[in-house]
């Protein structure tokens, strides 16, 4: 499932994961996917298939999924929910930042007030006043997992604007009065290393929020097909859809973010 | 003019704090004239939404909810961080299991939703405590290992090093230098499990618990009753917030002194 990699996921430091690894280390890694995926199948052998399906059963299930073009588009709605609710959390996380940045009497109201309350309110709670305030829809979960991203936004996007270089700025503004061209021309390129963790980490959050609030307050979406596969007892597709998860996040991780953020760090760490 | 300085800055604490409580006020007014216009199952009052939150952590029928809540995150939180660490210290003392654990099990655990947990562990153990306290342990144990690894990646290999010259008994180095250096990196990792232990317990209660806030939570969305729905979800953020200031704040104030020191 997850053998094809071996360098680690979340680790910032890319440089690390270049280095050349033992083998060994590599082949025990391998190995332990094996043996894993074979005590799967030896304990499904021994239990009844709606506790725990083999490996075989799931991975049909999961190609028989990707045919039925109705099951498929579950998750094309997933896509959409979580790339509009990480446009929107994106959007309204940085204003909020940048007004703690620049109107520093907005500070302690944002980072003080909104960000750890937002951050300390739990996914499950705003998806029930959702489902009470907009019913069972796309608005909700939209709605649901904007809310829990943005906190995110905000600490990322406070480290980034905290991070600028006030002397860069200085600079800036001894070549242009105008704010708007320091903005996009100074500010906009040294806050690019920020900006995009801020979509990687929201990206893997909120697929996870996205499960949970199509669940409760979906009417489409993988999680929508989750509780179905929960209800039927339809226990290959419940792993299925776990599996699809587990390997979209990994592979995006892995073949998008990891790639394009090495190549920024290298683009700006000469800079 | 140090004088004048002073009480600028004053000043601008005055109004920063001016206007930090002043967003709290007109939002509270906002949601109450709001809430006027509006039926009690869409948008209850501040004022009995306030009333309910009070009666949770008063009245015996509600706090047995609370409490049963609390003592499993607790639970789950202290166990997330036994066997995160234990994970962040396998490939220390087995270097081939490096891969193993951060490129499988790592990645996997941290790309595993939470709801797919709790799904799989209701139909493996049946609604039980312990299945509510598992689910919250496989949710939260890739945050820990996160962190205490990055802990000990952190650790000066010169200092192991001076340790070793001093003394060749691995466990006096381990419990000399190495913890005490990880300390701080334990802490956060309490910190965050402990964040996100309370957003998570409610995942956890949500299928089959018999009792706690998530089941409260269920409860009362069945009966459309949105006052209780709101107090929860507000109780929830209170409790986070008097168990970080009373117990992690505390913790990570003694460690990183003494980590200064």
């Amino acid at each position: 499932m997850l053998s094809a990699n071996s360098s680690r996921s979340l680790s910032i430091n890319t440089l690390k994961s270049a280095q050349p690894v033992k083998r060994n280390q590599r082949l025990a890694g391998h190995g332990f996917v094996l043996i894993c995926l074979g005590a799967w199948a030896v304990f499904s052998a021994t239990v009844d298939s709606y506790v725990m399906p083999g490996p075989w059963l799931v991975a049909e299930r999961l190609i028989a999924l990707l045919r039925d073009s109705h099951e498929a588009s579950h998750m094309l709605y997933s896509f959409m929910h979580v790339t509009v609710a990480v446009a929107i959390s994106f959007v309204i996380g940085s204003a909020l930042a940048m007004l703690a940045q620049y109107a520093g009497l907005f500070r302690l109201a944002v980072h003080g007030r909104i960000s750890p309350f937002l951050n300390s309110f739990s996914g499950v709670g705003w998806t029930f006043l959702a489902i009470i305030w907009f019913g069972i829809s796309d608005m909700t979960v939209i709605f649901v997992i904007s809310m829990v991203l943005i906190p995110f936004a905000i600490i990322n996007m406070r480290e980034g604007l905290e991070n600028l270089d006030s002397e860069r700025i200085e600079m800036a503004e001894s070549f242009t009065r105008s704010r708007w061209r320091r903005f996009c021309l100074i500010v906009l390129p040294s806050l690019t290393p920020f900006i995009f963790a801020t979509i990687r980490i929201s990206f893997g959050v909120a697929w996870k929020v996205a499960l949970t609030a199509e669940l409760f307050g979906g009417d489409a979406g993988l999680g929508y097909l989750l509780n179905l596969a929960r209800q039927d007892f339809d226990m290959p597709l419940v792993i299925g859809v776990i599996v699809i998860i587990v390997t979209f996040v990994f592979l995006t991780e892995r073949l998008i973010f990891q790639p394009l953020q090495s190549r920024l760090s290298r683009h700006h760490a000469h800079a | 003019m140090p004088d004048a300085n002073t009480s600028s800055r004053l000043r601008g604490h005055l109004a920063s704090h001016g206007i930090a409580e002043g967003l709290i006020i007109v939002v509270l007014l906002g949601w109450h004239l709001l809430s006027l216009g509006m039926p009690d199952f869409v948008l209850p009052g501040p004022l009995p939404v306030a009333i309910r939150i009070l009666e949770l952590f008063t009245d015996a029928t509600y706090f047995v909810h609370v409490a049963s809540s609390a003592v499993r995150v607790v639970l789950a939180v202290l166990m997330a961080v036994a066997l995160g660490s234990l994970l962040a210290f396998l490939p220390r003392w087995l270097p081939i299991t490096e891969i193993i654990v951060h490129g499988r099990i790592k990645p996997l655990l941290n790309a595993f939703p939470s709801v797919g947990w709790a799904i799989l562990a209701i139909i493996w153990f049946g609604p039980s405590n312990g299945t509510i306290v598992f689910i919250m342990i496989m949710i939260l144990t890739p945050f820990c290992l996160v962190n205490v690894s990055e802990g000990l990646k952190e650790i000066d290999a010169e200092t192991i090093e001076m340790a070793r010259s001093f003394t060749r008994r691995r466990m006096v180095v381990l419990f000399k230098i190495i913890l005490p250096l990880l300390m701080p990196y334990f802490v956060s990792a309490l910190r965050i499990a402990y964040g996100v232990g309370w957003k998570i317990a409610l995942v956890a209660e949500l299928f089959g618990a018999q009792g706690g806030l998530g089941f409260l939570l269920q409860e009362a969305q069945g009966l459309a009753d949105a006052t209780t729905v709101f107090a929860t979800c507000f109780a929830i953020v209170a409790i986070f917030w008097i168990g970080e200031k009373l117990i992690i704040d505390p913790l990570a104030r003694r460690f990183t002194r003494q980590r200064i020191a």
